[in-house]
């Protein structure tokens, strides 16, 4: 019989606790648990130097963690670490090749460390990613949005369960990017997990369903892409005549922690501890109409990913 | 250890490599077509001024120069097999599949072991068939003269690669390595030689030990255990080198 704590566990697509990282002094990572639901797109958002790209090496084996436990797909690393990326497709920062080879003998050295039926998947993965017409051609003359499809057709040749891609949309046009969030949801839509790093806020927004926040070497945050917004900064817009007094009327209804000038009209921020919306809103309209003060629109204002990313996280030269 | 698929890919990604083929093959079979070439056009023309080009001695002179010029072949392709992973990057995916990385070493000796000792049996069937084909009156040479050379061209070919590939994977790229393994076996490789308090340790020097394989004119006196041993123990080093830096290296 399995505990109720297992049947979690295999749940989980990836599965770190008190996963540290030093290189000298330095502290790269410092005690993170992170928690990847299988069949997720999962967004993990860091600044440059949050520790992103250092935690995806650990899980792949090119780094050595100094302490803590990680599990790929139920296998614990790095003891179990060949069956655990057995079907693991990675592309760790911008994806590299043998230039002179092709993109189709890129594929076939790749299939080489992999097991035989990768091979069988060639032309299916390079069809897939669109390369079909340009597979025999040396990856020398690819562009880098080419060399980006390539590395996640390399990906595709041991038909992953888990797909942990850092800053995949590097160097693909508007077009690019559209097609390419098609492509991590139909993976998705598969059932398989994708792990997406990125410094693309808004992509990560449209495209993912639970996300971590990683801040100095520490998950700052983790939940579903809705919980992470909500857990943002509130606030409403109001246009109304006499805004100057009405600073002066919003400053006193409880909740209001200040009342700006935004776009000809007047933004009033909320303390996380204010009524809910529709409350709040009452209360403000009321104590406005009830000093003569006309409102002509009134507008919450829901926060981004992005607004919710600046709020938690410390810029790199903040901390320098 | 040694997978064939992996050996393949690695010969693969050398085989494209047409410039570096290009320059290996002059180095070795072009070098052995030009100076038999040339002697014979110049016996052709001045039989009383030139011998003929084929012949024991000519065998044995040309034999010392392409042992020279096969430890620079197998380097360049050594050092191409054991850093190409490295210089573009691609070790790190490989890495990433969860395969052991002492395999991913072990391609890249074998790998450069299967493109460069076809080469260098190919010329030293050339030097023996020109050697022969070409003595005229003077004596051929021998069985097992032509014997002792191949094996000591092949072994010149397996350890200057192997040490190359072993190198690579400590230093990460060709370059230096190339200029590390020349300037040992050409120039202080030579100067130990001479060193003579040095006495039986000159014995464990890769050119005195390949000299002695290839019955080559030596100027340290070995056997052929010794030396056969010698090769295996630089190629062995190498190997345990540059597997455990594959190994520990963090990408």
């Amino acid at each position: 019989m399995t505990s109720p704590a297992s049947d979690r566990r295999s749940d989980l697509a990836i599965h770190t606790t008190d996963l540290g990282k030093r290189f000298g002094e330095r502290t790269a990572l410092a005690g993170i648990d992170l928690e990847v639901p299988r069949g997720t797109a999962f967004g993990f958002l860091g600044a440059n130097g949050a520790g992103k790209t250092t935690l995806i090496r650990l899980l792949l084996g090119l780094a050595e963690p100094t302490s803590g436990r990680m599990q790929i797909l139920g296998h614990d690393l790095p003891g179990d670490r060949a069956a655990a990326l057995a079907r693991v497709g990675a592309i760790i920062e911008e994806p590299r090749f043998h230039p002179h080879l092709s993109g189709r003998e890129n594929l076939k050295i790749h299939c080489a460390a992999r097991d035989r039926a990768a091979h069988g998947r060639i032309d299916a993965a390079i069809a897939r990613v669109g390369l079909s017409a340009r597979a025999d051609d040396r990856v020398k003359g690819y562009s880098l949005g080419m060399r980006q499809r390539l590395g996640v057709a390399r990906c595709l040749l041991t038909d992953p369960e888990l797909l942990i891609l850092d800053e995949p949309l590097n160097g693909l046009d508007p077009a690019g990017i559209l097609e390419f969030r098609g492509l991590i949801r139909a993976l998705v839509d598969e059932g398989r997990t994708v792990l997406l790093s990125s410094h693309l806020l808004d992509e990560v927004e449209k495209t993912c369903d639970v996300a971590a926040i990683v801040d100095n070497g520490r998950v700052v945050a983790q939940g579903s892409i809705h919980e992470l917004v909500r857990g943002g900064p509130r606030a409403i817009d109001i246009r109304c005549t006499h805004p100057v007094e009405a600073v002066q009327l919003l400053a006193a209804v409880p909740g209001v922690t200040r009342t700006t000038d935004h776009e000809g009209g007047l933004r009033v921020t909320l303390s996380p501890e204010a009524p809910v919306d529709r409350e709040i809103v009452t209360a403000l309209l009321r104590r406005l109409l009830d000093h003569g003060v006309a409102v002509e629109r009134v507008a919450p204002v829901s926060a981004s990913l992005e607004e919710r990313f600046l709020t938690m996280t410390t810029r790199l030269e903040d901390r320098s | 250890m040694f997978d064939l698929r992996l050996i393949r890919a690695e010969v693969l990604k050398l085989r494209r490599r047409r410039g570096m083929l290009s320059i290996v093959a002059g180095l070795t079979l072009g070098v052995v077509a030009l100076a038999f070439g040339v002697t014979a056009i110049q016996h052709a023309g001045n039989p009383g001024r030139y011998g003929p080009a084929g012949g024991a001695a000519n065998f044995r002179d040309a034999l010392d120069v392409v042992m020279l010029l096969t430890i620079v072949a197998g380097a360049i392709v050594g050092s191409t097999a054991g850093a190409q992973d490295l210089e573009s990057g691609v070790f790190r995916d490989l890495a990433a599949t969860g395969r052991s990385r002492v395999a991913l070493f072990g391609a890249r000796v074998t790998g450069a072991w299967a493109v460069v000792l076809p080469v260098a049996a190919l010329t030293a069937a050339a030097m023996a068939g020109a050697s022969v084909g070409l003595a005229e009156s003077l004596p051929a040479p021998s069985a097992a003269a032509v014997l002792a050379g191949t094996a000591g061209l092949l072994a010149t070919a397996a350890l200057s690669s192997a040490v190359a590939v072993g190198l690579s994977a400590l230093i990460g790229s060709r370059g230096p390595v190339i200029a590390i393994v020349l300037a040992f076996n050409l120039a202080i490789a030579q100067i130990l030689v001479g060193i003579s308090f040095l006495g039986d340790l000159r014995q464990a020097i890769p050119t005195v030990a390949l000299a002695r394989i290839a019955h080559a004119n030596a100027d340290v006196h070995t056997t052929l255990g010794v030396a056969l041993a010698v090769v295996g123990a630089w190629v062995a080093a190498a190997f345990a080198a540059g597997a455990w830096r594959t190994k520990t290296r963090e990408i």
